[in-house]
């Protein structure tokens, strides 16, 4: 069977369970992936994170910041069948994309986005199984649902995956 | 009758239709070939949609970022296909087109410059019109995924709307798209200002 791609766009979350689907964000910048795999019932969610927290406090869209996101990302799975402390939680990107030299940076958007997310997964008491953050390129990645497995992939290097 | 968010795009492309051809002609300056300018688009764009542009997130392509300070805050984004890239350098340089295969700090520089040349004509236009001041910030070059690039800007607006009015222009060489898409994302506080200027 040929695999079934379902793009998470930006503060989108995505559920799935049927073998053979993708969970794809692409082209990850400074916003940060959260891949959650439930092995014994082998549902698969996948976050796709723009910032660490809402400035106001509410929020219409959970998945745009990670603050909301994690949450919202955990009760979904829950609603699918998954059970929180099977977990296999992986994360990916916050890059700091403006890294050339000269460039304005006033804060680095990619780094707060993954340290926010380790504090939020520590508050949960998920344990983190991998991650492929910071740096300066972009990344692709990918949660198969089959299997659990993330990978990640930059320009113009292969896909690997995260342990 | 029109209303203010009406009144606002219709004022920010009047002065940005002429930024853009105030752009276009420091570019045909730099590259000593006519460019012109396709005629700019106010659009508000939903945030999600972003980097579905250029044939989507994880096509390769280069940007040329900047940020504008003083009476006028704003994003200014260059966002091209690699290929189109390296035929603009080559176009910059003087050397025959195909002959840029690869972007090293020397190309790189060479589009920072493209990106100085266009944003320092549209605010040297829009500082007569609106007599403001604004200056750009030095360029930088990011090549990467569409997805990745545009995160940049993504990022910056994702905290406070869903939406992003930017303007949206193309520049033509002779004949030849150059498809360069040129955005530029004034910030609230500025948007206030054309609002108030504006209406």
């Amino acid at each position: 069977m040929a695999d079934q791609a379902l793009p998470v766009g930006l503060g989108e979350i995505k559920i799935s369970s049927s073998p053979g689907d993708v969970l794809v964000a692409y082209g990850l910048g400074s916003c940060v992936g959260v891949g959650v795999f439930d092995p014994v019932s082998k549902v698969a969610g996948l976050l796709h994170a723009v910032l660490p927290q809402s400035l106001n406090g509410t929020e219409q869209v959970p998945g745009k910041f990670v603050t909301t996101g994690i949450p919202k990302l955990l009760e979904e799975m829950e609603k699918a069948g998954a059970m929180r402390s099977r977990l296999h939680v992986r994360i990916a990107g916050g890059a700091n994309m403006l890294s050339a030299p000269g460039a304005k940076q006033a804060f680095n958007i990619g780094e707060r986005n993954v340290q926010q997310t380790r504090i939020v997964l520590d508050g949960l008491r998920l344990r983190l199984l991998a991650e492929d953050v910071g740096g300066t390129v972009g990344r692709t990645v990918r949660l198969y649902v089959t299997d659990g497995r993330m990978t990640v992939k930059a320009l113009g290097n292969q896909e690997k995956a995260l342990a | 009758m029109m209303n203010n968010d009406e009144k606002l795009k219709l004022f920010l492309e009047t002065t940005g239709i002429q930024g853009f051809q105030h752009a276009a002609e420091g570019l045909s300056g730099m590259l000593g070939e006519q460019i012109m300018s396709s005629r700019p688009a106010t659009r508000m764009v939903p945030l999600v949609e972003i980097p579905n542009v250029l044939g989507g997130p994880e096509r390769e392509a280069v940007g040329i970022y900047l940020q504008s300070e003083g009476d006028l805050v704003a994003q200014f984004v260059l966002v091209l296909p690699f290929e189109k890239a390296c035929e603009l350098v080559d176009l910059v340089i003087g050397e025959p087109v195909g002959s840029t295969k690869t972007l090293g700090s020397m190309e790189r520089s060479a589009l920072g410059e493209v990106g100085n040349i266009t944003t320092g004509y549209f605010l040297n236009r829009v500082a007569t019109i609106m007599h403001w001041d604004a200056r750009p910030s030095p360029p930088a070059v990011i090549v990467d995924m569409v997805g990745a690039i545009l995160n940049v800007v993504t990022a910056t607006v994702a905290g406070i709307s869903d939406e992003v009015l930017m303007l949206q222009g193309t520049f033509v060489r002779a004949g030849r798209e150059v498809e360069v898409m040129f955005w530029i994302i004034p910030d609230a506080n500025s948007l206030e200002m054309f609002r108030g200027t504006g209406s």
